[in-house]
């Protein structure tokens, strides 16, 4: 069964010194969210998102949940994971490189079991796919000590 | 070029049928937004899910290629309405797949040419780096409207 999810974006006036808004999604989870050019392509974000923003938390989320459920399927149900996604975004050029960093808490494995497990739930994980053409997506993953 | 990057932390706790995680975008505009499968893959219930993240990626990712691509033309928009819904299906050999990406956008841009605009809208497209990468998997559809007046 196909699933949708919804956003609207409202935007005023030019690229540079107009602004944005994500105004509201589907869930009602968040909303509204300023966006603006200088917050996109500057290092200083001034507190606004971004959609590569969006992107990292998107790729972030489905790669957790993609990892949790391998771990579970091969009986080693994770207690925690904590996961970032860092989303290299180089204006004219476009989104360049995503770095995923994991750590999981997860009773019963070994190190190079983990490492396994989360390259599968890169590889595979719904978002992952859709970004496959990114040049770059690398992969640091270990376990808490 | 500047490089520049954005990073969002993720935690998540339990298995995937009934956990949950949360989800923030490092520069504080969204903290610890919640997320779990059922809010992921049934109907919408105050969580958010990767793919409702991505929506507004792309509504964010257009508008601003739509602003400029206007801007370059002469006329920048008065005032931009986009709508994304973002489809994800499960697709016989290969699980769950980003399959389509419908967009539909209302531009107010006053004495804007109705013959340049459906070329503008799909070079605006062709400059969004999410459409672009997101059709390795999905079909993206751009509907626009534009009021002139």
């Amino acid at each position: 069964m196909a699933t949708e999810r919804r956003a609207e974006v409202t935007w005023n006036g030019d690229l540079m010194s107009g602004s944005g808004s994500i105004d509201r999604v589907g869930s009602g989870a968040f909303g509204p969210l300023d966006v603006s050019w200088p917050a996109r392509a500057e290092e200083q974000s001034a507190g606004k998102t971004s959609p590569e923003e969006l992107i990292a938390a998107a790729h972030a989320s489905c790669f957790s949940m993609a990892l949790s459920h391998g771990l579970a399927q091969a009986g080693n149900a994770a207690e925690r994971l904590r996961t970032s996604a860092t989303v290299t975004f180089v204006p004219g050029t476009g989104i360049t490189k995503i770095a995923l960093e994991v750590e999981g808490s997860v009773p019963g494995i070994d190190e190079g079991a983990f490492r396994e497990a989360a390259e599968a739930a890169k590889a595979n994980c719904p978002v992952s796919k859709a970004l496959a053409g990114v040049g770059e997506i690398t992969l640091d993953a270990r376990l808490a000590s | 070029m500047p490089r520049i990057e954005r990073t969002a932390s993720v935690s998540w706790e339990g298995n995937v049928a009934r956990g949950t995680g949360l989800a923030s975008g490092d520069t504080g505009s969204f903290s610890e937004l919640p997320f779990s499968l059922p809010s992921r893959l049934n109907a919408e219930s105050g969580k958010t899910s990767p793919e409702e993240l991505l929506a507004a990626a792309h509504g964010g990712c257009l508008a601003m290629s739509i602003a400029s691509e206007l801007t370059q033309a002469g006329s920048p928009p008065e005032r931009l309405d986009v709508k994304v819904r973002i489809v994800m299906d499960e697709v016989a050999g290969k699980g769950h797949l980003i399959v389509g990406s419908e967009v539909d956008v209302d531009a107010r841009v006053p004495g804007f040419d109705e013959a340049r605009f459906d070329a503008l809208v799909r070079s605006a497209d062709e400059g969004c780096p999410f459409s672009h990468l997101i059709r390795a998997t999905a079909s993206v559809t751009v509907r626009a409207r534009l009021n002139a007046t």
